[in-house]
């Protein structure tokens, strides 16, 4: 025992009398930024819009404002990476050091650019922030999957909302899916290998149409326990900062929508894969896998002001629901989705035309409505299962038209 | 810990061993049949240490825990003594040795390639990484008498491994920090924490082969016995010359203390 110790505090002083100076830190993040104004809610058509939260991947923060409203010089505050300086981009180019709190102008939709420099000076990013109208829309729209490029790093593509009476209903004016995620376990992927790509001259009319297939993540998704990625299209945010962490919370749905949605239209073609696998990637007898395509309409503010935001744990069960739309599905005794091998979707490897109409459970204040107090979420998948890491490879959902009616009796602008 | 007080002790016996050295015969002490000779030494020792970076990269900032499993090493040594003060031994031992660790790193770079797929990035959080080795080490020395009980052996060593592993699993601190920024430090920051930590298996990019430098103290308690201390210290990087998922070199440092039978 003496001897063992006596190696043992050899070994541990040797590697602990090696510790170094900590280095400097490295990154330059905006964390959050926040603007302080006396009355945010006649600004804003939530307090908490005062706030907004910067994922690692964006670096263009945009707050919406109401569309009759102006805001001049607001006082900022930004959230950065600890040791890192900000700085903020003068009429003349120039960037000069940026203290919290500062006045700064977005009159007219000015975009103001900041610099952050990190601790160790190494590295820097660039930001942009803007605060936009949010201007009345018309409520039903269509989408038709036409607006589609690659991402800034050229290794996937995303799908743009051009049309400005829809644009407010995608976060970032974007369709989200799990392609950022894809591109971090399948680096050697080719854009048309991701999850989600664009299939050219592929629609029921011989348009675009977007294919949605469950891939294999290979072996980093192995390492992680996520074997597939399931194809999917939504709006809302794909947190993948924490898709690795907790992927059910990381996918959340919906975005503010001033209208009553009725129901949810689109061509829709279905190839099942060959054999559905479980978390841990073992074949399961017995069951098929099945695509998914839901509408959620859910009051967007709980009592006590904060914001909710449905995503991939409570997208049908959140309390905040108050209208649901669902492709058909089996479900158990107890609401909860049943796997078997006996699916009722009724989709088929032909394009058929797909109406989903939403249910209502609660009343919809029409007030509330009008001062976006409920969001919309609409979403497509190959695997049903996906959010869980389980489904059957190769499983297949085409696409195209997407379409959103809304109840027009309801809505005012405010 | 280590103090001056162990250290001291040693040296004090050192000293002592070798003043008592005058009541000791050298021919008593010698191989088992004069001063010259040659013979065979059975070896069967306890192992202890670890793989390392040397020095520790600032990217490490604290070990939070260390635990060499505890290995084993038998073998034999042939020796041959040239005179009263100086010999020659080839060795052969077979040894298990391993260690397990957890380690807080900041900004550690990081590229695992699998399959044809990289990620690379700069990780921030706990590293656990265990260790096991089973091989054999061909220690080739030159001994030096140091007095009639004491030997003092050095030289270089050369070593095989029948299987390796090297595997571990990252996430986040106690602090509840562990992500990875992809690519550098501005790229997606992606959050791992322990109820679903990232898992790694080097293994198949260790070197088979491993170098060092051996010194071994043999002391001899009774005519047919010693007890010996020795330390391998590897001087060739455990990893394949192209790896990258580690940005650093590693070293194996192992110690054995056991006692061997002299014939």
């Amino acid at each position: 025992m003496m001897q063992k110790c006596f190696l043992f505090s050899i070994f541990l002083g040797l590697l602990a009398s090696c510790i170094n100076e900590e280095p400097k830190n490295t990154e330059c993040d905006i964390e959050a930024v926040s603007v302080h104004v006396e009355n945010p809610i006649e600004i804003f058509h939530h307090e908490y819009d005062t706030l907004k939260v910067v994922g690692s991947a964006s670096d263009q923060i945009v707050f919406l404002i109401r569309s009759h409203e102006n805001v001049s010089h607001l006082p900022l505050n930004l959230r950065i990476t600890l040791g890192a300086t900000a700085y903020i981009q003068e009429s003349d180019g120039t960037f000069t050091e940026f203290k919290n709190g500062s006045l700064v102008d977005f009159s007219g939709e000015k975009v103001q650019m900041f610099r952050i420099v990190s601790e160790d000076k190494q590295w820097n990013r660039t930001y942009s922030i803007t605060f936009e109208h949010d201007y009345p829309t018309e409520g039903d729209f269509t989408i038709d999957f036409e607006d589609y490029n690659l991402d800034a790093t050229g290794r996937f593509y995303e799908w743009s909302i051009n049309d400005p009476n829809v644009a407010s209903v995608f976060t970032d004016g974007k369709w989200k899916n799990g392609n950022p995620g894809y591109k971090l376990s399948k680096s050697s992927a080719k854009p048309m290998e991701y999850p989600s790509v664009p299939i050219i001259n592929g629609g029921p009319d011989g348009s675009t149409c977007v294919k949605l297939e469950t891939k294999d993540t290979g072996s980093f998704g192995n390492m992680v326990n996520m074997r597939l990625a399931s194809g999917s299209m939504f709006n809302g945010v794909f947190d993948v900062s924490n898709a690795l962490k907790d992927a059910l919370k990381a996918t959340r749905f919906g975005s503010p929508f001033a209208h009553k949605p009725v129901k949810l239209t689109a061509w829709l073609k279905f190839e099942p894969g060959a054999v559905f696998q479980d978390r841990k990637g073992n074949p399961v007898e017995g069951i098929v896998d099945e695509p998914d395509a839901y509408v959620v309409f859910y009051r967007n503010q709980d009592e006590s002001g904060n914001e909710v935001m449905i995503d991939g744990n409570d997208m049908f069960t959140n309390p905040h629901i108050v209208g649901l739309g669902r492709l058909p599905h089996n479900v158990n005794e107890d609401g909860s989705d049943k796997l078997c091998n006996t699916p009722i979707h009724g989709l088929t490897s032909e394009w058929q035309f797909v109406e989903i109409p939403v249910i209502y459970t609660s009343e919809v204040d029409q007030t509330i409505l009008a001062n976006k107090g409920y969001s919309l979420a609409i979403s497509f998948a190959s695997s049903w299962q996906g959010g869980y890491f389980q489904g059957a490879i190769g499983n297949k959902l085409f696409v195209d038209n997407v379409s959103i009616y809304c109840d027009k009796d309801l809505y005012t602008d405010k | 810990m280590i103090s001056k007080s162990n250290i001291f002790s040693l040296v004090t016996i050192f000293l002592l061993s070798i003043t008592v050295s005058a009541q000791d015969s050298w021919e008593k002490w010698g191989p088992t049949k004069g001063l010259k000779g040659a013979g065979i030494l059975v070896r069967a020792g306890y192992t202890l240490g670890g793989t390392t970076p040397l020095p520790l990269p600032k990217e490490v900032r604290s070990i939070n825990g260390f635990a060499p499993k505890g290995g084993s090493t038998i073998g034999v040594d042939f020796y041959k003594m040239y005179g009263k003060r100086w010999g020659a031994s080839l060795g052969l031992h077979f040894f298990y040795e391993g260690f397990h660790t957890s380690a807080d790193v900041k900004n550690y770079k990081i590229s695992l390639t699998m399959d044809g797929n990289t990620m690379s990035g700069y990780f921030t959080g706990t590293d656990v990484t265990n260790t096991d080795m089973w091989g054999m080490t061909m220690p080739m020395l030159a001994t030096f008498r140091m007095s009639p009980r004491w030997n003092l052996s050095f030289g270089p060593y050369f070593s095989t491994y029948f299987k390796k592993s090297f595997s571990g699993e990252v996430y986040d601190n106690e602090e509840g920090v562990g992500y990875l920024r992809v690519d550098n430090p501005t790229g997606e920051k992606v959050n791992i924490d322990r109820s679903n930590p990232a898992t790694y298996d080097f293994s198949d990019r260790m070197q088979q082969w491993n170098a060092g430098m051996e010194i071994c103290f043999d002391w001899k308690a009774c005519r047919h016995m010693n007890i010996f201390g020795k330390l391998d210290w590897g001087l060739s990087n455990i990893w394949e010359g192209d790896f990258d998922a580690i940005s650093f070199r590693m070293y194996p440092i192992y110690a054995t203390i056991g006692f061997a039978y002299r014939y």
